[in-house]
């Protein structure tokens, strides 16, 4: 049971050239796969193939095949797709539905959707707010939240639908980094309360580096690297793919080039 | 039955339900900005309509254009005392006429070829003869639009001159539009803008005279005053206010729609019901797109 | 998917209250449909009664609902942005009513007639009751309750998306204008000052804020998707304004006073 990619190219709408691919891909329950690459690698259209979005929803061709949990997505609708796959973007503000006064009445806009009695509705998106750890801001007006919050509430929102992976594409992008660091807590928290599979693509390595299990670098739509966290986010090719290798790595080579010895217990205080 | 309901289907795509709140958005904002902010005596509040009817089609510009009239009011900050709603009726018309245009391919961007120029003359020939007579036959008796003759040489005097004045707007247009991007698709466009003011300005013009005397509190009041002196009926020279504003409007925002779907990347116009019609067979394919929309940099 | 194993949370267990709030006062708790049947009674007869009764019953009727629901203070405003308007309707018609030959006196070329400042004050009478009928119809139904109403009645979701999410954008396009215009203001755009000037200042202000929109479009399209925004059947409804007996009572009202009111008119009876 996973997401898997095989052999697949994807080509917008309107263009002349494929933006990924091939690529083979899986995203397997219960770990969390980092992406990272550099601007124009294919990373935000890994997200939206693997979610099934690309091409259900906006368009384009795609060669090889797409299975989630065996099914292929081609055969399945967007809100089938959406119940099977949660996808959360940069910007908090356009993944606000704007229909909705309370952050409560947003994050049930989902199940709302699916003809749920009202009953289920309630219980969803209380487990979701819980399970994100936002329930004090049920009854905020969501148009006024942070950036943090806004994206906290558009994973709960997400979450309501009880899909198996979560696939996220830069979300701590326009946070600071208070939010970015509640952001990658409420993913291992949700990780670990749900079993969900994550495809997490990030240009703030320090994110994967904290909550990663696996990292793919993408370069040019095709897997450059890919390996255990700790040991594709130490590669030294990661400077050639234009990927910025995570402080912490930085830290230790710095450290080491200083001709100082870098021990475990130091990379133990900085995690 | 099933090839209307197909057809409505085919226009309501959800890019086209996403649009439309932002188009909504667009011209309530930009309307008032103008008309109360820079004080200008154009109305603008029609872009977000143009735009949908041309991307999505004739009933998402209808509705787009009817909703901003009515949802103005509901606008907080700018909502109360707003006066709009009675036009969701000229709103609904323009937006319907704009889902023809872009329906027809005139707002698709086309190269001086000779045929291309040559269907531009006739275009233009065509619109300047139907503002001709619509102008003619409007000024030239003080109750009735329906009456041909020109019983009056001053009136048909008058009809003149402002029949010229929005005539050289449209040449100004045009010709601005042809040495900023060398694309005859605009003479299209800019006639169909034209077009749409001078329906607008006839459907427009008993709304105006019922509800609101013809007047709206800003600067074109003025201009129905004076027709006033000159001896008009409450309706006509409402009539003729509106045969001077709402080409002029209406031209301006074709004009503006034009450039933005022809400065939007292929990729994204390529996904609206009418995109296949506005990208013209001639346009470069881009390998890289250009003003590329956020979310589809990487 | 783990099911939940969180019983109900202490912070929440079916819908809370600020989701069910019901607003108080006779008149603000009327079902949203009859509102607006009383409203459209009101225009009706502002405009149909022909001559001074119309508007005045109309104004009074409105003076009081008004006094009863609490939004005097709203429909002051409205009658107050509405005054360059009246002030132009009294001017004009009173110095230049076609057909007009009562002169009250003569100011010089201007002869201001009895007809027409007769003329002026009706139609400026019959303005206000038209727009402040409009105005308490709005200010005293949020924009929820209309749409769950409409909702209820049958408006599909895309409906209420359209109408509930360009209702919420309005301000924030505001905000954006406002940005633009400072930042052009410190670049040294005119916004007094000779028409040209000004027109030359609409593109620069509107092509960003245009811009902005649009780029917007594609993510929420992918947002609304992974949100089941498509999924068939009707939508759970977790707020529905109540539609009493009372309210059927006042529609059915409402309908026979618009009907008895054009029918006199037609008949000749009050025109």
């Amino acid at each position: 049971m996973a997401i898997e990619l095989e052999s697949a190219r994807y080509r917008y709408a309107g263009s002349g050239s494929a933006a990924l691919g091939p690529i083979e891909l899986r995203v397997e329950p219960g770990r969390v796969l980092g992406v990272a690459g550099a601007n124009e690698s294919g990373k935000s259209t890994l997200c939206v193939v693997a979610a099934g979005v690309a091409p259900a929803v906006i368009g384009g061709k795609l060669d090889g095949s797409v299975r989630i949990d065996g099914v292929d997505a081609a055969t399945l609708r967007p809100h089938e797709l959406a119940q099977r796959c949660g996808l959360l973007f940069q910007h908090a503000h356009t993944q606000l539905s704007h229909t909705t006064a309370t952050v409560f009445e947003e994050v049930a806009f989902g199940p709302c959707n699916l003809g749920l009695p009202v009953a289920e509705v309630a219980e969803r998106v209380w487990w979701a707010l819980g399970a994100v750890g936002v329930e004090g801001l049920a009854p905020r007006d969501p148009a006024r939240l942070s950036g943090g919050q806004g994206q906290l509430v558009a994973l709960a929102s997400v979450l309501a639908l009880r899909p198996k992976y979560l696939i996220l594409d830069e979300p701590t992008s326009e946070l600071d980094p208070a939010g970015t660091r509640l952001i990658a807590d409420a993913l291992v928290r949700v990780a670990a309360e749900t079993g969900a599979g994550i495809l997490l693509v990030e240009h703030k390595l320090d994110v994967l580096a904290h909550i990663a299990d696996e990292v793919v670098v993408l370069e040019r739509g095709s897997v450059a690297l890919v390996g255990q966290a700790a040991a594709v986010l130490a590669d030294p090719r990661l400077a050639e793919l234009g990927v910025e290798p995570p402080a912490g790595v930085r830290l230790e080579r710095a450290v080491r080039d200083s001709g100082v010895e870098w021990t475990a217990s130091m990379s133990e205080s900085i995690r | 039955m099933g090839l209307l309901r197909r057809w409505v289907a085919r226009q309501f795509t959800t890019r086209v339900i996403v649009l439309m709140p932002v188009a909504i958005a667009i011209n309530i904002v930009l309307g008032y900005t103008v008309q109360s902010g820079l004080k200008l005596p154009i109305y603008v509040d029609s872009i977000g309509t143009i735009l949908v009817g041309v991307l999505g089609g004739p009933l998402p510009g209808m509705f787009t254009g009817a909703l901003s009239d009515l949802i103005w009011q509901y606008a907080p900050g700018i909502g109360p005392g707003s006066q709009i709603g009675p036009f969701a009726i000229t709103a609904a018309v323009i937006g319907l006429l704009a889902g023809l245009w872009g329906q027809l391919g005139l707002f698709r961007p086309r190269r001086g070829h000779a045929l291309n120029t040559a269907a531009a003359v006739v275009a233009v020939v065509l619109i300047g003869a139907m503002a001709l007579y619509t102008y003619s036959r409007a000024f030239s008796s003080p109750d009735q639009f329906a009456n041909a003759a020109f019983k009056d040489p001053s009136a048909f005097d008058q009809s003149r001159f402002f029949f010229l004045v929005v005539m050289a707007v449209f040449v100004v247009l045009v010709g601005w539009a042809l040495v900023l991007r060398r694309d005859v698709g605009a003479v299209f466009a800019i006639s169909a803008g034209l077009f749409t003011g001078i329906v607008a300005a006839v459907v427009s013009a008993p709304i105006y005279a019922f509800f609101y005397g013809g007047l709206s509190g800003s600067g074109t009041d003025a201009i129905v005053a004076a027709f006033r002196a000159g001896g008009d009926s409450l309706y006509q020279s409402t009539l003729k206010q509106g045969l001077l504003s709402d080409p002029i409007d209406k031209m301006i925002t074709t004009f503006v729609v034009f450039f933005l779907v022809g400065s939007l990347s292929r990729r994204f116009v390529a996904r609206f019901p009418n995109g296949e019609k506005l990208i013209g067979p001639d346009a470069e394919p881009d390998a890289e797109p250009e003003a590329e929309p956020a979310g589809e940099a990487s | 998917m783990t099911p939940p194993s969180l019983a109900p949370t202490a912070a929440g267990f079916g819908l809370p209250d600020y989701v069910t709030r019901r607003p108080s006062g006779f008149y603000r708790s009327l079902n949203p449909a009859t509102k607006l049947a009383v409203a459209a009674l009101e225009v009706v007869a502002a405009f149909t009664i022909s001559g001074w009764l119309g508007p005045a019953l109309v104004l009074a009727t409105l003076a009081a609902t008004a006094a009863g629901s609490r939004t005097l203070r709203g429909l002051m405003v409205v009658g107050l942005a509405a005054l360059p308007l009246v002030v132009s309707i009294m001017v004009v018609n009173l110095f230049l009513l076609p057909g007009a030959s009562d002169p009250i006196a003569h100011v010089g070329p201007l002869a201001p007639t009895w007809s027409g400042l007769r003329f002026g004050l009706l139609t400026a009478a019959r303005l206000l009751a038209f727009s402040s009928a409009v105005a308490l119809a709005y200010l005293t139904t949020p924009v929820d309750d209309l749409l769950a109403d409409m909702s209820r009645r049958g408006l599909g979701r895309r409906g209420v998306f359209v109408v509930g999410a360009a209702v919420q954008m309005v301000p924030r396009t505001i905000e954006r204008v406002g940005e633009i215009m400072d930042a052009q203001r410190a670049r040294g755009m005119d916004t007094e000052g000779r028409i040209w000037r000004r027109a030359r200042g609409v593109v620069p202000l509107a092509a960003p804020v245009v811009f902005g929109a649009l780029a917007e479009v594609e993510e929420r399209t992918m947002a609304l998707e992974s949100r089941a925004f498509t999924a068939p059947g009707r939508q759970t409804l977790l707020r529905t304004p109540p539609d009493r007996t009372i309210d059927s009572v006042l529609r059915w009202l409402a309908l026979a006073g618009v009907l008895a009111i054009v029918a006199l008119r037609l008949t000749g009876r009050i025109g």
